[in-house]
């Protein structure tokens, strides 16, 4: 035996499994002196037997019994607990001793802060099958396991970050105002989408929603309509608060920035920058804040009063908005007194190209941004009422012109763009809502002149596209007009949408600038040539959208305040958990009963070009929570943070990461205990789709004092059973589902579920049905004999069938194996399982070191159960409890206590050697 | 409603209903204490799946039984006194 004081250990015992038998081995071993690591998967000791009501034969509660070794376990000297931690690798080192690699799983919780108040799980907005109460009822993703948990801590489950959040640029968390919608709480979903994006209404309505584009149930029946939803809140919440509930943080700092440009970019920089204490002045150069989506994007989808309600949200942190008053040099502001500058100026300069004939009398050449800005700020609107207009362009810009138009009584409006309709940049939905309201598209069109036609009617000339050539991001290359396929269109007004650059101009001699005029930034600080100068929005990205502006802005204020607070800024920033694996999340709902998305309310094209009112309606209540309800919780946990809000610890940690350790100890101890049948493969039996065909394990869950339900009551609609059947061996002794042990333990702990069923419901008929009992243990055959004394009705017969009645209730169909004979049939109300249970096969993955033996049933081969328990094929790696078979409480101690001595015998003759 | 009732859905799926579905049976009990197969004929829905919501809401503290079981083995059940709604479970009311 090789020593073990080779290398130094950490513990001298790892025990794998803090069950009955990992506790016991863990005490006994912790008595004798050694140092002991108890590692458990899930975030409780206990394991199965902490679950169950009470014990047989002595009918004491299993808390009483369980609890008490928990506590040994949590509170010995000797013993670390390690909960919520995997076993990643165990390998058998030469010296006898183990290295063994583990990993602490992320809880999401700061568990020395946690005070086990189950706050967080009583506002958790998630709701998952509760695998604690084998699914009976309902639990929280963030939840506490069970009342009698140790340590009793709050852990919450995520699956990766659902596809919409990952997706957001803003970093806005639809999945969690989604959830908070479907809860009915659309002011808390109001102020978790403030937390990150403070232009909410905006969003709302003109966001191109990104998320909608990789929702999962897209995939399905069609993606969940996120922005609506948002719509839907944001409007509740502005109706009920006309003004912020909230002023300046109390924390004011006395640094000053500067931030130029009042788009969403810039407020939403200014924002986060106001929140973190920072003094705050927005420099817009146009009479109003708001940038493109006050100039740019006309009412009908954008309306200026929700615009000026979500500026509320910013100016109510005591940013001051200077409108009117255009920044030219940066350098003015540094003399000011500005720490730091945020620009965020956009990209509305427009791209003019000459057209042949622009100098046409009573024709009129305007470009985009100027015919927007007229029809969205000025008092009154320009007026073209009756002229013909033809705008240039087929992007989302010259949707927006040619829409307005046709709200403004043009005679006629005509797009002509050089792509494709099937190409054309605009989103194919606008193009088709344009075509409804009358705007004509022509496109695939290249201008030739302007000219006068006899008829004294303005005309554009233009030429059919023949060849059309695109960069592979579908940036158009080149093209080529066919001679001799001239068509005009008529044209009193022509609008140029063919592009916008960068506002840049100002900024030429004081940053670094492309060609093109977008600002040089650094990727991920956003931070400009000048080391205190930081830009984002169009003017960094080219055309983009608000969402990826929003997003800029945030990214930049979280850099801008670090480097004013002269904290280091080689950190990440929105590091998030990976994008949930979408099919994961199809496969698991892949049954899921078909729910089509709620049709949003949308006025009819006729009615909508009357006016610049709204064309998209608010839904319901009723409509919004029914669409929320579609979500399918890609992530688990949903990131609504009311955890967060509620948990009067502060103990909510979304950044927790998993904690990988490696340690070096003595010996091993398996005891990661056993597998229970899953009784639906009983096909016959009804399990899974009769709701009252229940399992052993479910009986002993109603059984229990932490029970789900208020009694012993049937699932089916919880009614208090008056005639229950039991069947024994389902699944154990059993080929046909390759099981042919006896399970053990099945016939005494369903004469247990009988005795206290009796006791709680007195009325109650109690029959088991048996092939034989099995009453091998000391005082068991008196406690079989005492519970047919109290009534419970032996039937020695094989159950083949469960059936549904009219009534209800259920019929068996069993082989009367004594008496009469033949088959018979039973009525009963409640029909329980009692199922066979499995060999829990992960501890031969977790060995790396060789293999480790298994014994023909599959589980750990004990080297010789007689004279060497506990032993697997390798020396120094012990296995106990259920993981070798399975047995009752009193055996897996017993059990486990001979690991212990075995562990004791291998580290002393190690030592001694 | 017939008696039979099955099992048509998987759990997580009938689970997910509850958020919204709870307000729906808060609504009803605030007319007036039910047992389970009143507020699903009322509701519309399969008591088996009115059981899983009703049992979530009375682990987290929203309805609570009445008494004893009726002749026919049923509780009612009722609103369970509280601040409005869980949203209001708010640090700041603690
Ligand atoms: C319905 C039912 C009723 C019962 N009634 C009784 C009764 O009345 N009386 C009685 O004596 N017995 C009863 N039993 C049997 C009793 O549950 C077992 O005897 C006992 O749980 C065995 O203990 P164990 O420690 O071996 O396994 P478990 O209790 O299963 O514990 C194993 C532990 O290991 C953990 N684990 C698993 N894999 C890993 C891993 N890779 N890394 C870390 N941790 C891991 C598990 O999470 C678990 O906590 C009943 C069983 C059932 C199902
Ligand atoms: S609310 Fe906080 S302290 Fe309370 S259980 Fe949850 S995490 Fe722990
Ligand atoms: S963020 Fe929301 S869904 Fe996630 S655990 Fe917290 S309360 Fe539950
Ligand atoms: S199904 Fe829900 S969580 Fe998943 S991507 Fe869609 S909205 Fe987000």
């Amino acid at each position: 035996m090789p020593t073990l004081d080779s290398k130094p250990l950490d513990y001298d015992v790892m025990i794998v499994g803090a069950g009955v038998a990992g506790m016991e081995s863990a005490a006994s071993l912790g008595d004798m002196g050694y140092k002991v690591a108890l590692v458990e998967k899930n975030s409780s000791i206990g394991g199965r037997s902490i679950l169950l009501s009470k014990v047989f034969p002595t009918l004491d509660c299993a808390s009483c019994i369980v609890t008490p070794k928990m506590a040994a376990a949590a509170h010995h000297p000797q013993i670390d607990p390690m909960v919520y931690t995997e076993v990643d690798s165990i390998v058998r080192n030469g010296d006898g001793t183990f290295t063994v690699d583990l990993h602490k799983k992320a809880s999401y919780v700061d568990f020395d802060a946690c005070t086990g108040c189950a706050q967080c799980e009583i506002a958790c907005t998630v709701a998952v099958p509760d695998q604690y109460n084998y699914d009976l009822v309902a639990r929280r993703v963030a939840h506490i396991p069970f009342p009698q948990a140790v340590p009793k801590k709050a852990v919450i489950e995520r699956h990766g970050q659902a596809p919409c959040t990952h997706t957001c640029p803003a970093g806005v968390k639809p999945s969690g105002f989604v959830s908070l919608v479907r809860a009915g709480r659309h002011e808390q979903a109001f102020h978790m989408h403030l937390a990150d994006a403070p232009m909410v209404g905006s969003l709302s309505r003109a966001c191109y929603a990104p998320c909608e584009g990789e929702c999962t149930r897209g995939d399905k029946e069609g993606t969940v309509h996120i922005r609506a939803i948002k719509r839907y809140m944001v409007d509740r919440y502005y109706a009920d608060h006309a003004v912020p509930e909230y002023g300046p943080v109390e924390n004011q700092l006395a640094t000053r920035v500067a931030v130029v440009g009042s788009g969403p970019g810039g407020l939403t920089a200014a924002f986060h920058l106001a929140k973190a204490g920072h003094q705050v002045t927005v420099f817009e150069a146009e009479s109003h804040a708001g940038g493109m989506l006050r100039h740019g994007m006309p009412r009908y989808r954008m309306p200026k009063e929700i615009l000026d309600r979500d500026i509320l949200n910013i100016t109510a942190l005591g940013v001051e908005i200077q409108t009117g008053t255009p920044v030219n040099r940066i350098a003015e502001l540094k003399a000011q007194g500005f720490d730091a500058v945020y620009i965020g100026v956009g990209n509305q300069k427009p791209r003019i190209i000459p057209i042949e004939g622009r100098e046409l009398p009573g024709t009129e050449i305007q470009d985009c941004m100027r015919f927007l800005r007229e029809t969205n700020v000025g008092d009154e609107l320009p007026d073209i009422k009756g002229k013909h207009m033809v705008v240039l362009g087929g992007g989302n810009v010259a949707l927006d012109v040619a829409r307005t138009a046709v709200r403004m009584e043009a005679a006629s409006v005509s797009i002509l763009c050089l792509e494709p309709r099937e190409k054309m940049p605009a989103h194919g939905w606008e193009v088709e809502e344009a075509d409804e309201e009358g705007v004509r598209i022509c496109a695939g069109g290249a201008t030739k002149r302007l000219y006068r036609d006899a008829e004294g009617q303005a005309q554009l000339e233009y030429l059919k596209v023949g060849t059309i050539e695109f960069t592979e991001e579908g940036k158009l290359k080149s093209f080529k007009a066919t001679p001799g396929t001239e068509q005009s269109l008529p044209a009193d007004i022509v609008v140029l949408a063919v592009g916008l650059g960068p506002s840049t101009d100002a900024f030429r001699d004081e940053l670094g600038l492309t060609p093109g005029g977008i600002i040089t930034v650094d990727d991920q600080t956003l931070q400009t040539s000048d080391p205190v100068v930081f830009a984002g929005g169009d003017a960094v990205l080219g055309p983009s959208i608000i969402v990826e502006a929003m997003g800029q802005g945030r990214r930049a204020a979280f850099y801008m305040d670090r480097m004013l607070r002269g904290e280091a800024m080689d950190v990440s920033f929105g590091d998030t958990l990976e994008m949930t694996d979408k099919q994961t999340v199809l496969d698991t709902s892949k049954s899921w009963r078909p729910v089509a998305p709620v049709a949003l309310p949308v006025r009819p094209p006729k009615e909508r070009v009357q006016s610049f009112e709204c064309y998209e309606q608010t839904m319901t209540e009723a409509e919004a929570r029914h669409e929320a309800n579609r979500c399918l919780n890609c992530g688990e946990c949903s990131q609504c943070q009311e955890c967060v809000r509620v948990c009067p610890a502060f103990c909510i940690d979304f950044d927790m990461k998993p904690k990988a350790m490696q340690l070096q100890v003595g010996s091993v101890i398996l005891s990661t205990g056993y597998e229970i049948l899953d009784p639906a493969r009983k096909v016959p039996l009804g399990y899974g789709t009769i709701p009252d065909v229940i399992s052993g394990p479910q009986m002993d869950r109603l059984l229990a004092p932490t029970r789900p339900y208020n009694g012993v009551l049937r699932p089916s609609d919880g009614k208090e059973p008056e005639n229950i059947a039991i069947v024994l061996c389902n699944g154990s002794r059993d080929h046909t589902v390759c099981n042919p042990l006896c399970c053990r333990i099945g016939c005494m702990y369903s004469v247990k579920h009988a005795q206290l069923v009796m006791g709680a419901l007195p009325l109650a008929d109690v029959t088991i049905y048996y092939i034989d009992i099995r009453a091998f243990g000391k005082g068991y055959d008196e406690f079989y004999e005492q519970s047919k004394g109290m009534g419970v009705n032996y039937v020695k017969g094989k159950v083949a069938r469960v059936e549904q009645l009219e009534n209800g209730n259920m019929a068996l169909s069993y082989e009367d194996m004594e008496g009469a004979r033949g088959l018979k049939k039973r009525e009963h109300d409640l029909v329980v399982l009692t199922v066979g249970f499995l060999p829990n096969t992960e501890p031969f993955k977790l060995y790396k070191g060789g293999t480790l033996d298994a014994d023909d049933f599959d589980y750990v081969r004990e080297l010789d159960p007689v004279s060497e328990p506990c032993c697997t094929n390798v020396a120094g790696l012990f296995a106990a409890g259920a993981l070798v078979g399975v047995r009752d409480i009193p055996d897996t101690v017993l059990h486990a206590g001979a690991a212990a001595a075995q562990v004791a015998t291998y580290l002393e003759s190690a030592r001694a050697n | 409603m017939s008696p039979i009732c099955k099992i048509e859905r998987e759990m997580l799926e009938i689970v997910q209903d509850e958020m919204v579905m709870k307000d729906r049976i808060a609504a009803l009990l605030a007319q007036g204490p039910r047992t389970i197969p009143e507020i699903a004929e009322a509701l519309h829905h399969s008591s088996y799946e009115v059981t899983i919501w009703l049992f979530a809401m009375r682990r987290y503290g929203d309805v609570e039984e009445i008494g004893r079981a009726d002749v026919d083995g049923y509780f009612k059940y009722e609103l369970k006194e509280k601040p409005a709604n869980d949203a209001a479970v708010g640090s700041e009311e603690r």
